[in-house]
């Protein structure tokens, strides 16, 4: 058995690719102007937010914990700068504070889950109760965000026009040195593999003598700050902050978290995968806004059906791997 | 006595809680206590101002949490010999209630308690299911969803049978409404055979399992209801969540009944330990013998079931079927509900009178906010930080630690 | 093998999506919409009005989508009616603040938009063609305004506001406001959320009924319908008659809300009319001619009580009810 080996593990990940393809070509073939490089660039400008997300809720859900706070941070950061420039503060202050109490709210709620040992799943829930409530605190109106100096810098100098129509935003790079400073993290440094070790095996972990209490709490903090960060980048891709707004985008991220091959379980899988999550989230948002006939209800059928087989194909994976394993 | 003050301790910070709520509203918001005994006469309920000389059921104002609990007590057991008298539990009974909505008495009680365990009752339904569910270690996150289906398709069917072009239009109209009940439970029980396919059946880890379904589903009940909202006013299926019978609104006894058939099912017989055992240890309880994949599976199963009563429930209270809004976002409320009343989200340990507890708590703050006038704004806030500090009582680790400041402290006393 | 299966898996995913494949004639004024989502017979009503509307136009081909109430999911279908390279664009915005990007993004694109129900709030002019729709903060001025004209200077009122933070919410509880600041002696006892649906209407009723306050209660404004449908269910069972112990008022105009005004049960609703998808396409179609249209368009609405003849309008643009009869509950499609 001289034949090259795929590695296992890398299967999932390959399988969402590959799937992004082969939608793509689909969506090239069925509909004229789908194959634009604008359709690819929008891709990235319409979902840098949930992408920034998707990547805390990927660490969280590596260490084998949950996040549900994001959506709820996500809209308490864009109002709250909002309403601070409104108010007349200076932007780049309104988006630290939105940034450190991002920071502050995710530690809180990884000290609560570690030194109480309350489920993660129970305190996220209450912080996304807690934080929404906050957001309409600070403004029960949506509120726009108008002829700011800092937010028109970010709009008009930070964007690389690429030709008529394309422009690569800001945002977009800001999502692609967060992806890459998280793949780093999590790949190659020390604290990053903790959370792979303490995903895998909390007892086992603990008895390697890996800080478990540190690492979560951290990972909860960098989770509070990617969703936070999304607030800041949602705020400038709309130019505008709604206490209503990201309504359970927790799950759209958590969904693309999955899809991009990561176990809900903890310990497997790549922060990469959440981009490719995230995309095919976003291809068939698009593919069915080409469409234009699909009534909304099957709309969400079809995402349902798609987690679907996107679990199917994993516990398969899965299982194969472990029967090799076994057998080797 | 010993042993069943133990029983009894996960109950102690929930309803230490709820007391405290009740004693804020007590003092704090007029009438909240005051109970009125209302004639009933479905259509036009002649309002029946405090009659004086009702001294036992009439103005009950700010009863003490002991005598609250006392009360509960006693509903319990009028309620399991309710069900013995009925036998066959809900289904039996539901014949005879359908006399025009008229009640056994022909009385009611009236007042915000009764309100608050009526809107509960979905939550507490749900939490029944919610409770077995988790205990194993799982959640359902669909549950939701699952309501709306199995209100989209009773309206759906009451409104076809209504329009009298379907099959059992041969029936007169007082009994045809247990097609679309009957209609609705089998199907939301199937959804939950679904989830408990997925979960026990392929091992998909339960949160995307219920994913599935939570976002489906309501893709689903759209599908069935066109996307409209139905209503319909058929006296049968309107009864569920409108009626009375025996002093209390109709859906208080499914609550008490389904309680009662869950309770008799998980400590009378071996079921409760089996999922107990499977939620501590799943491995080590197939090695001795426990069917564990089967009762997972059934606990999915039954949370199903409770979902599609639960789901009749709201769409009988407001007697039309809404796709998009019936219980949105109500899976959380009974996830709090569960872990409020002690039961612990790592699985192993359950306890369904806690989940009950935890539910009328739920419903005592919005209640309470809504009396208030608290801002509609802020409401979220208060209710995430009472479950917080719940949790918290809850926590054991948490109880360790303040007891550890508080010896300390005590010890130092001593020395000094 | 295991390769080959998951290669297969993934096609059959894939396929999922495929429902057809659609190559549109280029005659035709290619139309992109974006609706707001189905949360409630009112608006399912207008884009039943939106999509018939475009069957029977031979020139017009439409493009649905459905934002399922987010403003992310809206942007993102603009975004690619823009790529998609439509002729016209229409929304009906989730909220006010936001559009100002995408909006540019589709004048450079030199692609008309019409705005449909909603406004919305931008900084520089011309970013949208026409707006079509109704006037929320007019809507709640009128319910305002009968309340004065039927109940008088002295009632105490019980709101069910909105969804929290939604444009209608807002604007109709200004609106309302706005005209009984000037009269002291009409004053808003109790307030609270019912999310603009019937189960929560009712909920919220059930315990305003139970408050101290409850027997103060005079007049009952809500902010849509449905909640007001949720509300008379919650008086009845309190053993009150709607409509003569609580005058119940209410807006939008649902056709189950006209059977219990004429059953007495509910005395008022300002209209707000979902059915202007042939205005929509008119307008389209002018704008595709290359004529001119007004900038602001206003619906054709009415309001329904069970008095008649009570002017809601302004003495210079009145507004005279209509009282509700069996021909008009007849009549009504929503």
């Amino acid at each position: 058995m001289k034949k090259f080996k795929f590695p296992m593990r890398y299967v999932p990940i390959s399988a969402t690719i590959l799937v992004f393809f082969i939608v793509y070509l689909i969506g090239i073939i069925s509909f004229e102007n789908f194959g634009s490089p604008k359709v690819f660039l929008d891709l990235f400008v319409d979902n840098a937010y949930l992408g920034i997300a998707a990547i805390g809720t990927a660490l969280v859900i590596l260490t084998g914990g949950i996040d549900l706070s994001v959506g709820s941070i996500i809209a308490f950061t864009s109002i709250l700068i909002a309403k601070m420039i409104a108010t007349g503060s200076n932007a780049l202050v309104a988006i630290a504070l939105a940034l450190a109490i991002g920071i502050a709210f995710g530690m809180l709620q990884g000290w609560l889950i570690h030194c109480f040992s309350l489920p993660p799943f129970l305190v996220t829930l209450a912080g996304m109760f807690f934080i929404r409530g906050c957001g309409f605190i600070v403004s029960e109106e949506s509120i726009g965000i108008k002829n700011d100096p800092v937010f028109n810098f970010i709009q008009n100098d930070l964007t690389i026009k690429l030709g008529k129509g394309m422009n690569l935003r800001f945002i977009v790079i800001v999502y692609i040195v967060v992806l890459i400073a998280a793949i780093f993290f999590s790949q190659r440094t020390r604290s990053g593999r903790s959370i792979y070790a303490i995903g895998d095996n909390e007892l086992a972990a603990t008895l390697m003598g890996i800080p478990v209490g540190r690492t979560k709490i951290m990972t909860y903090t960098i989770a509070g700050f990617c969703s936070a960060l999304a607030g800041v980048v949602y705020a400038v891709y709309l130019k505008a902050g709604n206490p209503l707004n990201c309504v359970g985008l927790e799950m759209d991220a958590i969904a693309a978290v999955v899809i991009g091959g990561t176990l809900l379980t903890g310990g497997v899988g790549y922060v990469f995968g959440s981009l490719f999550g995230v995309l095919v989230l976003g291809l068939i948002q698009t593919l069915i806004v080409f469409d234009g006939r699909i009534n909304s209800w099957w709309t969400r059928i079809i995402v349902g059906l798609l987690v679907l087989a996107f679990i199917f194909m994993q516990n398969l994976i899965t299982k194969i791997s472990k029967s090799k394993s076994k057998s080797q | 006595m010993n042993k069943s003050s133990n029983k009894f301790r996960h109950l102690i910070w929930p309803l230490v809680s709820l007391a405290l709520l009740l004693l804020f509203n007590a003092i704090f918001t007029d009438n909240f206590f005051k109970i009125e005994v209302k004639k009933q006469d479905s259509a036009q309920a002649v309002q029946a101002p405090s009659v004086p000389g009702n001294p036992s059921e009439n103005n009950v104002s700010a009863v003490d949490p002991t005598e609250a609990a006392a009360k509960a007590a006693a509903e319990e057991v009028e309620a399991a010999k309710q069900t013995v008298q009925e036998s066959a539990g809900q289904e039996a009974q539901a014949p005879k209630k359908d006399e025009k909505g008229v009640s056994i008495f022909g009385y009611y009680l009236y007042g915000t308690p009764i309100d608050i365990l009526n809107q509960g009752s979905k939550v507490m339904v749900l939490a029944i299911g919610m409770t077995l569910v988790i205990a194993t270690g799982g959640i359902d996150i669909s549950v939701g969803a699952v309501m709306a289906i199995a209100g989209a398709i009773a309206a759906l069917l009451i409104s076809m049978l209504d329009a009298g072009n379907c099959v059992g239009a041969g029936m007169g109209p007082a009994w045809y409404w247990i097609i679309p009940v009957a209609a609705a439970l089998v199907l939301s029980t199937l959804a939950g055979f679904w989830n408990g396919m997925l979960v026990a059946g392929f091992g998909i880890q339960p949160m995307v399992a219920t994913l599935v379904l939570m976002v489906a589903g309501r893709g689903v009940a759209q599908l069935i209801t066109d996307g409209q909202i139905i209503t319909f006013d058929n006296p049968g299926l309107v009864f569920l969540c409108n009626g009375h019978a025996l002093f209390l609104p109709f859906s208080v006894w499914i609550v008490v009944a389904m309680y009662v058939i869950a309770g008799l099912l998980t400590r009378k017989t071996a079921f409760g330990l089996f999922i107990e055992s499977v939620g501590n240890n799943e491995r080590a309880s197939r090695y001795a013998g426990i069917e564990a994949r089967r009762i997972k599976w059934l606990t999915y199963v039954i949370c199903g079931f409770c979902a599609g009563v639960a789901g009749l429930l709201a769409a009988s209270n407001i007697k039309c079927a809404d796709s998009n809004n019936a219980g949105l976002y109500l899976e959380l409320d009974a996830i709090l509900a569960t872990v409020i009343g002690g039961t612990s989200m790592a699985g192993g340990r359950f306890f369904l009178s806690g989940s009950l507890v935890g539910a009328i708590l739920i419903q005592t703050l919005t209640t309470t906010m809504y009396m208030k006038n608290v801002s509609p704004a802020i409401v979220q806030v208060p209710k995430a930080m009472v479950v917080i500090i719940v949790c918290l009582l809850q926590s054991p680790v948490f109880r360790a630690k303040v007891l550890s400041i508080f010896a300390s402290k005590a010890a130092k006393g001593g020395v000094q | 093998m295991n390769k080959f299966a998951t290669v297969i898996m993934a096609a059959a995913a894939a396929t999922l999506l495929v429902t057809g494949c659609s190559k549109s004639d280029s005659s035709k004024i290619k139309v992109g919409f974006s609706q707001v989502g189905a949360e409630s017979d009112w608006r399912k009503a207008s884009t039943e009005s939106i999509k018939g509307e475009a069957e029977k136009r031979a020139s017009i081909d439409l493009t649905f989508s459905d934002a399922q109430q987010k403003q992310e999911n809206q942007i993102k279908a603009i975004r690619n009616f823009i790529s998609k390279g439509v002729d016209v664009i229409s929304f009906s915005p989730v909220v006010a603040t936001g559009f100002e990007d995408v909006l540019k993004e589709a004048k450079e694109a030199e692609i008309p938009v019409v705005l449909f129900d909603r406004a919305v709030d931008v900084s520089e002019d011309g970013l949208y063609v026409s707006f079509i729709g109704s006037d929320f903060v007019e809507e709640g001025r009128r319910a305002g305004r009968w309340v004065l004209k039927n109940v008088g200077e002295n009632a105490n009122v019980a709101e069910l506001v909105g969804t929290v933070g939604s444009a209608p919410a807002i604007d109709r509880k200004k609106g309302f406001e706005e005209i009984i600041s000037n009269y002291p002696g009409i004053k808003i006892i109790k307030s609270q959320s019912g999310d603009f649906t019937r189960a929560k209407g009712k909920e919220v009723m059930e315990s305003f009924l139970k408050s101290p306050e409850a027997d103060q209660i005079q007049v009952l404004f809500a902010h849509n319908d449905d909640m007001a449908l949720g509300a008379i269910q919650a008086i009845e069972e309190a053993g009150k008659k709607p409509g003569k112990d609580i005058i119940i008022i209410s807006i939008d105009g649902v056709k189950t809300m006209f059977e219990q005004i004429l059953a007495g049960k509910a005395n008022c609703t300002v209209e707000c009319n979902p059915l202007i998808g042939a205005q929509l396409f008119d307008v389209v179609e002018q704008i595709h001619a290359g004529k001119s249209v007004p900038s602001r368009i206003p619906s054709v609405e009415g309001v329904y009580d069970n008095v008649g003849g009570v002017n809601v309008g302004t003495d210079r643009e009145p507004v005279v009810t209509k009282k509700i009869t069996q021909e008009i509950v007849d009549s009504r499609k929503y």
